[in-house]
């Protein structure tokens, strides 16, 4: 089974797709240990937002919670075409936390729940770097709450369906750089919901080999609350700039269609492996329909994103060194869903490969402390500005991504 | 720190997690070097007109100066290459000539400007006769250091064409009808008759690498009076400028000394024209008349009957803020107020307007001009180039305005236009150059030196300089 996996490999790595964008990566020490691969993972329930159908391997008597929470840490580097001058990003950390509850209400009924925060970033330049009048910081946060229902179709299939209710932040902060005045800025913050859902299936031949497909719909984040101020704006200008107006807007963000396996190679070691073609072509264009205000009319202010639909390739290891101690490893490459041509210092994103470590702790037969660290290095992206497109507002030069990721959460049973 | 952070991805594990321990920082990149490539910048010196010297808003101050495009070109050449000199011939603070300030715009849009007056000069001589109303020539203090001629040639008001005319800087030749430039003065000790053609030789002797950017101001006094003043363009004056160019690139090119010679631009992107051109300016008009009324420019023959205006007619921006305003015309024996240049019996005077043979006449002298410049870089000079562009060190400066080829250009998220004050680039005056226009105009000297000399000059970052010179 891993022969034909491994043969997939360079496959499914020349296609032009991936998951990588502002996903935040997997939304559990454990599974973050596991490099994300837990499609058919059942070591741990924070795979339920993930793959619903898991819910139904935890259809015990056993009452489970895990939570915890996670820091990540992703910056860039750039160095201007022509200014051939290097700006680091500013340190931000993107907080994030999960919290996950089971519990069987029947012999083949399961229900739980999943809090998570799986889309975000915050990017942060110093305030007077080269690109300050495209970008100085923006910030998008999600928050998902997942009740989910799982049947257990029979001892090796079991299917689940979760409800996404679904939360985001956005703000934005840049500089007018064609006025003088150095403070001169243009902040825009919002808010906003939307609805999606999550299905899953996971089954098993024998006791050790498993699988989960899983599909979570997108989910379009309606902001209608939207704010933009400016200062430091000239009177003449009053009309281009006011100093307030409202704006609504819509985020979307990604469907995700995973696929995993899960194979047991000896007693002691777990083997996983998944591949997730995630929806990032719903992400065409950030639009801002800003409201009249004063002597400015309303208006429409559209920046190109045109994403395109991007494939992740996971592998995850999990040993168990001894009865209180799990071992965890895994390796992952993300392709990017950004053009070359749409390279924005707002949201820099790369082909990234990447690696991760974590440990369970088995403190008391019903306490488990999970932490995990997860590290991804990106591929040189080389942006183009080309000043005759005034419509996507950029800047030359080429940009390297790290992310680090640290995660450290409780599994309870009960 | 920064390779530590490379070396975080050869060694993941431990590393890595030591990564997170210092603050996660970001993944190293190694920025070019900057360096000058196969020539020396050591001593470069500025060649050309107002451009050159640094006029912005109608002015030449200290500040203006400062942000000249070879001055901002200077400063990037030293960090590229340490100990490389430039010198100007700086005015003190305070003198000068005064400048034009923004005091409003008009109920149409178009900047209204006021004049700031410079301080008392040392002498002032009045033409009573010149073309378009009394001229005044003012002398300026001269500079601390005449005799050391400074790397920045560039003279406000220099013609071409007067590349020979000796006196051209001496106080004696300050008279009504002499050929005089008291710029070109103020740089020489006094009593100097040499030419500006004597003035480069003997600075080009020490200098190792120059600019050439001259011309334009054999062309303005034309253009700014609507085609009435200044040497009339035709063949005469254009075989004159293709002789003095050669005659005076022959000496800044020799012994091979590199450089990057600049054509002008196209006359209509300058918004002393632009902003004024035919039918878009009289849709402008109609839109915020709210009627259909066409815009009336003299028959050029003199007849003093109004025709409608065409889009290769264009109206001077200075006049702009006129049109439409009632004045008095005399209508069969009886006056009227008819709005000026909207009204068929009150069409804009021809001084105000640059008519489609007056633009022709000029740009067929441009384009000549510029055509033997392209010439002279190709098959004369040769200067050694290490790429294939065919002509490397010739810099066309039509495509640093913007407006040439699009609305606006984009640099580092901000728009920059030909539109006087919100665009950025031009000045006041509706022809010279902000800071961040000069800033602009020195990117794309650069470029052309990295592309013709394998150079690696950094660019300056535009946005940060100040959008007014004064």
């Amino acid at each position: 089974m891993r022969a034909r996996l491994l043969f997939l490999l360079p496959l499914f790595s020349g296609l032009t797709a991936t998951a990588g964008g502002f996903d935040s990566g997997p939304q559990g020490a454990r599974v973050l240990g596991l490099g994300g691969a837990s499609t058919a993972y059942i070591g741990s329930i924070a795979g339920l937002s993930v793959n619903p159908g898991l819910l139904g391997q935890w259809g015990d008597s056993l009452t489970r919670l895990s939570f915890g929470g996670f820091g990540q840490v992703r910056r860039s580097s750039f160095i201007g075409q022509d200014t051939y001058r290097r700006t680091d990003q500013d340190l931000a950390v993107l907080p994030g936390g999960y919290f996950y509850a089971t519990r069987a209400v029947s012999k083949r009924v399961s229900v739980g729940l999943a809090l998570t925060s799986p889309y975000g970033y915050h990017t942060k330049w110093p305030d007077n770097w080269e690109g300050r009048s495209v970008i100085q910081e923006s910030q998008l946060n999600t928050y998902f709450a997942q009740p989910t229902v799982a049947f257990k179709l029979n001892d090796n299939f079991s299917a689940g369906v979760g409800f996404v209710y679904a939360f985001g932040k956005y703000s934005q902060r840049r500089a007018l750089g064609q006025y003088d005045d150095a403070n001169a800025s243009y902040r825009l913050s919002s808010s906003g919901s939307g609805y999606g859902v999550n299905l899953g299936l996971y089954g098993r031949s024998g006791d050790n080999l498993a699988f989960g497909i899983s599909y979570r719909s997108g989910v379009k984040l309606k902001m209608n609350n939207g704010t933009i101020s400016t200062t430091g704006v000239p009177t003449r200008d009053g009309a281009l700039y006011p100093e307030s107006a409202g704006f609504k807007t819509q985020i979307n963000l990604p469907s995700s269609l995973s696929v995993g396996l899960a194979d047991r190679i000896t007693k002691n070691l777990l083997l996983t492996f998944d591949f997730t073609l995630t929806g990032w072509s719903t992400l065409d264009s950030l639009k801002l329909d800003v409201a009249a205000s004063g002597a400015a009319p309303a208006q429409r202010l559209s920046t190109a994103r045109r994403y395109e639909d991007a494939l992740a390739f996971r592998v995850g290891a999990e040993y168990q060194a001894s009865p209180k101690l799990t071992l965890l490893g895994g390796l992952n490459y993300d392709e990017s869903p950004i053009r070359d041509e749409y390279i924005n210092p707002e949201f820099i994103d790369a082909n990234r490969i990447g690696a991760s470590a974590g440990v369970s702790y088995q403190l008391t037969p019903r306490f488990a402390l999970e932490a995990a660290y997860a590290f991804s290095y990106g591929q040189q992206r080389l942006a183009r500005a080309n000043p005759l497109n005034p419509t996507v507002s950029n800047i030359g030069g080429s940009y390297r991504t790290a992310t680090n990721t640290a995660s450290i959460g409780l599994a309870v049973a009960f | 720190m920064k390779n530590f952070c490379l070396n975080t991805w050869s060694r993941t594990g431990l590393a890595a997690v030591a990564a997170l321990a210092l603050n996660a920082c970001a993944p190293g990149q190694d920025a070019p070097t900057p360096t000058v490539g196969t020539i020396n910048v050591s001593r470069y010196l500025a060649v050309g007109d107002s451009y050159t010297a640094g006029l912005s808003a109608g002015g030449l101050t200290l500040a203006s100066q400062q942000y000249s495009y070879p001055n901002l070109l200077a400063q990037q050449l030293q960090g590229a290459q340490p100990g490389a000199t430039f010198s100007q011939p700086l005015l003190a603070a305070g003198a000068g000539t005064g400048y034009f300030d923004l005091a409003g715009f008009s109920t149409l849009g178009f900047p209204r400007t006021r004049r700031v007056p410079g301080p008392a000069v040392r002498r002032q001589v009045i033409n009573p006769a010149a073309c378009g109303g009394a001229d005044t020539v003012r002398l300026f203090t001269r500079t601390d250091a005449p005799n050391n001629l400074p790397q920045n040639l560039g003279v406000p008001g220099l013609r071409l064409a007067q590349l020979n005319v000796a006196n051209l800087g001496n106080e004696t030749s300050a008279t009504p009808t002499g050929a005089f430039n008291p710029y070109f003065e103020r740089i020489l000790p006094a009593n100097d008759s040499r030419t500006y053609l004597r003035v480069v030789t003997d600075a080009a002797a020490s200098a190792t690498f120059f600019t050439y950017f001259l011309g334009l101001d054999d062309l303005m006094p034309y253009v700014r009076s609507g085609g009435q003043c200044g040497t009339a363009p035709n063949s005469t004056l254009t075989n004159q400028l293709r002789t003095n160019a050669k005659t005076l690139l022959d000496v800044l090119t020799a012994g091979g000394r590199p450089g990057i010679i600049a054509s002008l631009p196209d006359l209509n992107t300058l918004p002393l024209l632009r902003t004024g051109r035919g039918f878009s300016l009289q849709k402008r008009l109609q839109d915020s008349y709210h009627d259909n009324a066409l815009l009336y420019i003299e028959d050029p023959f003199g007849s003093g009957v109004g025709q409608p205006i065409t889009n290769d007619d264009y109206v001077l921006a200075t006049t702009l803020p006129r049109i439409g305003q009632l004045t008095p015309v005399v209508v069969g024996g009886s006056t009227l107020m008819l709005p000026y240049g909207r009204d068929e019996r009150n069409p804009l005077r021809d001084a105000d307007v640059m008519d489609y043979d007056e633009m022709n006449r000029v740009s067929g002298v441009l384009s000549s001009y510029n055509n033997e410049l392209n010439r002279l870089a190709r098959d004369v000079y040769k200067m050694p180039s290490l790429n294939t562009s065919p002509l490397p060190y010739l810099l066309d400066t039509s495509g640093v305005m913007p407006g040439y080829v699009g609305e606006s250009i984009s640099v580092g998220g901000v728009q920059y236009s030909a539109e006087p004050v919100r665009g950025n680039f031009f000045s006041l005056d509706y022809y010279s150059l902000t800071p961040r226009g000069n800033a602009l105009l020195a990117n794309a000297f650069i470029s052309a030196l990295n592309r013709a000399y394998n150079a690696k000059i950094p660019a300056i970052d535009t946005n940060s300089l100040p959008s007014v010179a004064q």
